[in-house]
């Protein structure tokens, strides 16, 4: 068994009046179980075209109703450069460069006119992109030779 | 300006060598490199019904929320506070009733969020046997200008 673990700091000396340090951890465990971990791992650096859109991270039978957990991160430097994350033709949000997301991913494959492939338009030429997939198996490709 | 930092640093033994992701990204408004200045603060929401729960209303005149907009910049934090128990039950979190992900007790998430008319940030509370009305604490907060 695997042992995955996330830690977020949320921090601001000046944001509020008072210090903001805000501080989560978690275990990337399987769903229905007490605390076994995730075993398979996807990880990908991209340097896509612009105004392209593009399955970041694909659907598959076998990552469906399973407990998933994406990593994207904008690895452009121009501040105005950025990418749209969407779920479902649904709009997440942007990245914009230097920005990254931790979230766990539902792969609902029930929707009959868009599928849950999490999809990335880049709004910039060259737009470098590193992402993970934490899993519990997916369904690859067969060979077709 | 205030500065403020999300840093995110996920470690594992998922592979053969250590497997280590850190990144900090600091919040700015949309295409700049000036910082946020607004937050909702660490907010609370306990509730105990399977029924969907609004948790960022969109539409809620002069609310926080209204002020997200697709072309301005937010980035939302939400920790599931329950025990993870026997990771059966989760929290579904959807984007305009779309499905994101599920956050398992003690699981977050961190992502940016293009807000408009009917993207409010909702949840439903669930299990392997369907809607669950066991009572459930979310911990939130949004950063945006």
């Amino acid at each position: 068994m695997a042992t995955t673990t996330a830690t977020l700091t949320l921090e601001s000396a000046d944001l509020l009046s008072d210090n903001l340090s805000l501080s989560a951890s978690m275990s990337l465990y399987k769903s229905g179980t007490t605390a076994t971990g995730l075993e398979q791992l996807n990880y990908h650096r991209a340097i896509l075209a612009e105004d392209g859109d593009f399955d970041l991270i694909a659907e598959s039978t076998l990552l469906s109703e399973k407990a998933n957990y994406v990593y994207i991160c904008n690895k452009n430097t121009d501040v105005t450069h950025y990418c749209i994350i969407s779920i479902n033709s649904e709009v997440i949000g942007r990245l914009y460069a230097g920005d990254w997301l931790f979230m766990p991913w539902d792969c609902d494959l029930t929707h009959a006119t868009a599928d849950s492939s999490v999809e990335i338009i880049p709004k910039e030429a060259d737009a470098t992109i590193e992402y993970a997939l934490f899993h519990n198996g997916e369904t690859l490709p067969t060979s077709g030779d | 300006m205030a500065t403020t930092t999300a840093t995110i640093a996920i470690s594992s033994d998922i592979a053969d060598n250590t497997f280590s992701i850190s990144n900090q990204s600091t919040l700015y408004t949309a295409g700049t490199d000036t910082g946020i200045t607004e937050t909702t603060g660490l907010a609370r929401k306990k509730v105990a019904t399977s029924s969907n729960t609004v948790l960022l209303d969109h539409g809620l005149a002069g609310g926080i929320a209204q002020d997200v907009t697709a072309d301005r910049s937010a980035k939302v934090y939400i920790k599931n506070m329950n025990d993870r128990g026997d990771g059966t039950k989760w929290v579904n979190i959807l984007l305009a009733a779309v499905e994101i992900g599920r956050l398992y007790g003690g699981d977050f998430m961190f992502f940016p969020w293009s807000g408009g008319d009917g993207k409010d940030i909702e949840f439903t509370c669930e299990s392997t046997s369907g809607a669950d009305a066991t009572e459930t604490t979310l911990e939130y907060c949004v950063f945006y200008e």
